[in-house]
């Protein structure tokens, strides 16, 4: 016999205790996986709406940490533009909008000029690009179109009793851009009534080293006070958006822990004490305290690792429908990486040790007299 | 005194080992002191709560005195680094009411202490299946103690016992929980042990006719040694 075969043959001893226990543990797992999955895959996907265009500072209005709420002069732009080291500079007015009676909400439209290098790689399935003097134009990401159930050549209010020609549909790469809109700058400023206002401007360096980078980035940052200019990096992980997903992701599944540690003590604790005896006849023919420990650590750590299988198989399920729902598929790419898998089975671990541990003391510390008498 | 365990023909010696309960208020063992041979086969007899049973607890280590000491071949048990060590190394126990446990098999009950040692998972069980047939329940190996007579279990827990080569068996009624016929059986076992394997054996007891069948009995009554035949 293994020592492996006595820790399975106790786990199974109670199958609705450790079914239960395992459950526990799983919704733990599951809520650290997809939540901080998907968290972590939106941070992704924003960051590479930069990254994949080389983007590597973003200029923003200095103070501010709820991004689409910067405020900028456009006029900002030309300035950045003539100082050396810069290849390209692109802005942007991001706006974000409803469509209430379809249940859609927080689509993000940007403003774009027509020859700004973000348009450069997104592909048009349908129709035609913004064109010079088009008016009330937009063009929309293959998601929200199939979302808004649009096309080509039909009307969608970006702002409601003001409605704007789909003149064209584009896939990117990126999946949060195919559930978002573009409009030439100039109307989607005239639209929302914010002339020469942007959000942001994107910047392209000629080197990308970290020094060149930190002298260009005082040079912006010298032009204009109040405007703060950051690595596109540090951007999207100091936006409030990301951090609050990710701070709601660990919130949430800290809770899941907490109550999966718990359940875990009170199996472990039961299962001690509805072994005293058995547990003192160990000691009493020899066990070691530390074997007695290792045991019960053994079934909780096993209990633990069956939790994050399981708890991994919920959330991949979990992630694969939501990100095939309308709502949330704009965002949720439905892919979790290893990473974020190994920190699950690390945390189950760590649930099952943590849950295991003060049962497995309280087991090693029972006299092995005392346990002869509890008949 | 020169070294009474000099040679080690004495195996186990107490030495004014007194045990007090409720602080003091009890006294279960008073200044008892006793030496058992290498090899020897003895019964401890007594009436309830004469001490027998904390006697033996003593001497299994399971229990410590409040006042002497216990010494295994010459040396002090409270000096000893690891008292699981000599209870897993040094003795076996076989108690009244078996202790076995309930979801294991015979084998894998056997089994049991074999985990303090080297062996390895394959080494246990060929060792288990042993000391099964030494017992006469090689045929009942796969069965757990729920489908075992009491004597069968007891055989079982006899097996468990000898499975770390212990050089002292010691036995807590041991036919307490058993018909006579069955007391027998297990006694004639008990026999064999020691004449086979020259094994020391202490026994506690209230059966005179079993006790008999020892080499020495030492009988007890409220905490001390009465007579020490042998």
């Amino acid at each position: 016999m293994r020592f492996a075969t006595l820790v399975f043959t106790n786990i199974r001893r109670r199958p609705t205790r450790s079914a239960l226990t395992v459950s526990g543990v799983a919704i733990a797992v599951t809520a650290v996986v997809a939540l901080v999955g998907i968290a972590r895959s939106f941070e992704k996907t924003l960051l590479a709406i930069y990254e994949s265009r080389g983007v590597d500072l973003v200029v923003v209005r200095a103070g501010g940490v709820q991004r689409l709420g910067s405020v900028l002069d456009e006029t900002l732009g030309e300035r950045i533009r003539r100082l050396p080291g810069v290849h390209k500079v692109s802005p942007a007015l991001a706006e974000v909008v409803s469509f209430e009676k379809l249940d859609i909400f927080g689509v993000l439209v940007r403003g774009l000029p027509l020859e700004s290098f973000i348009l450069d790689d997104i592909r048009i399935v349908a129709g035609r690009r913004l064109q010079p003097g088009d008016t009330r134009a937009v063009m929309l990401g293959t998601v929200i179109a199939k979302n808004l159930e649009t096309g080509v050549g039909r009307q969608v209010e970006v702002v409601a009793g003001k409605p704007c020609e789909v003149v064209g549909i584009f896939e990117s790469h990126n999946l949060f851009e195919n559930g978002s809109m573009i409009m030439p700058l100039e109307e989607l400023q005239k639209l929302m009534d914010r002339k020469g206002e942007i959000t942001a401007l994107m910047v392209i360096a000629d080197r990308k080293d970290r020094e060149s980078l930190d002298a260009l980035r005082d040079k912006i940052t010298s032009l204009t006070p109040c405007i703060e200019v950051l690595l596109a990096r540090e951007y999207i992980e100091t936006a409030i958006e990301v951090r609050l997903a990710r701070a709601i992701a660990w919130l949430t599944s800290t809770i899941a822990l907490m109550v999966g540690t718990i359940g875990m003590i009170n199996t472990m604790l039961t299962a001690v004490f509805e072994r005293t005896r058995e547990l003192a006849i160990l000691r009493a023919i020899g066990w070691r305290k530390s074997r007695i420990v290792k045991l019960i650590l053994s079934e909780s750590i096993i209990l633990g690792l069956a939790g994050a299988v399981v708890g991994t198989i919920l959330a991949i399920v979990i992630t694969q429908v939501l990100s095939r729902l309308p709502a949330a598929g704009r965002m949720v790419s439905g892919e979790i990486s290893p990473q974020v898998i190994l920190q699950g089975f690390a945390i189950a671990t760590l649930v099952g040790l943590v849950g295991g541990l003060f049962p497995a003391f309280r087991a090693a510390r029972l006299v092995p007299t005392e346990g002869l008498r509890h008949e | 005194m020169s070294d009474p365990d000099a040679g080690a023909a004495v195996l186990l010696r107490a030495e004014q080992v007194s045990k007090l309960y409720r602080d003091g208020r009890v006294e279960a063992l008073v200044d008892v002191s006793l030496e058992i041979p290498r090899g020897q086969y003895v019964a401890i007899m007594g009436p309830s709560g004469s001490g027998k049973s904390t006697l033996l607890n003593m001497l299994g280590a399971l229990d410590r005195p409040t006042r002497g000491e216990v010494y295994f071949e010459g040396r002090a048990l409270g000096s000893m680094k690891s008292l699981d060590g000599y209870r897993a190394e040094k003795l076996g126990f076989v108690f009244q009411s078996f202790c076995l446990l309930p979801t294991l098999s015979a084998s894998q009950n056997v089994q049991i202490p074999m985990f303090e040692t080297r062996l390895t998972a394959v080494q246990r069980t060929a060792k288990a299946a042993e000391l099964l047939e030494l017992v006469g329940m090689g045929h009942r190996a796969g069965h757990v103690p729920g489908e075992l007579s009491v004597g069968e279990r007891q055989r079982v827990a006899i097996a468990r016992a000898l499975a770390n080569d212990p050089l002292l068996l010691l036995a807590d009624e041991p036919t307490g929980n058993l018909d006579s016929k069955t007391a027998a059986g297990i006694f004639d076992l008990f026999e064999r042990l020691h004449r086979e394997r020259r094994m020391t054996i202490v026994l506690v007891t209230h059966d005179p006719g079993l006790a008999g069948r020892a080499e020495r009995i030492v009988r007890m009554q409220d905490g001390r040694i009465v007579t020490a035949s042998g």
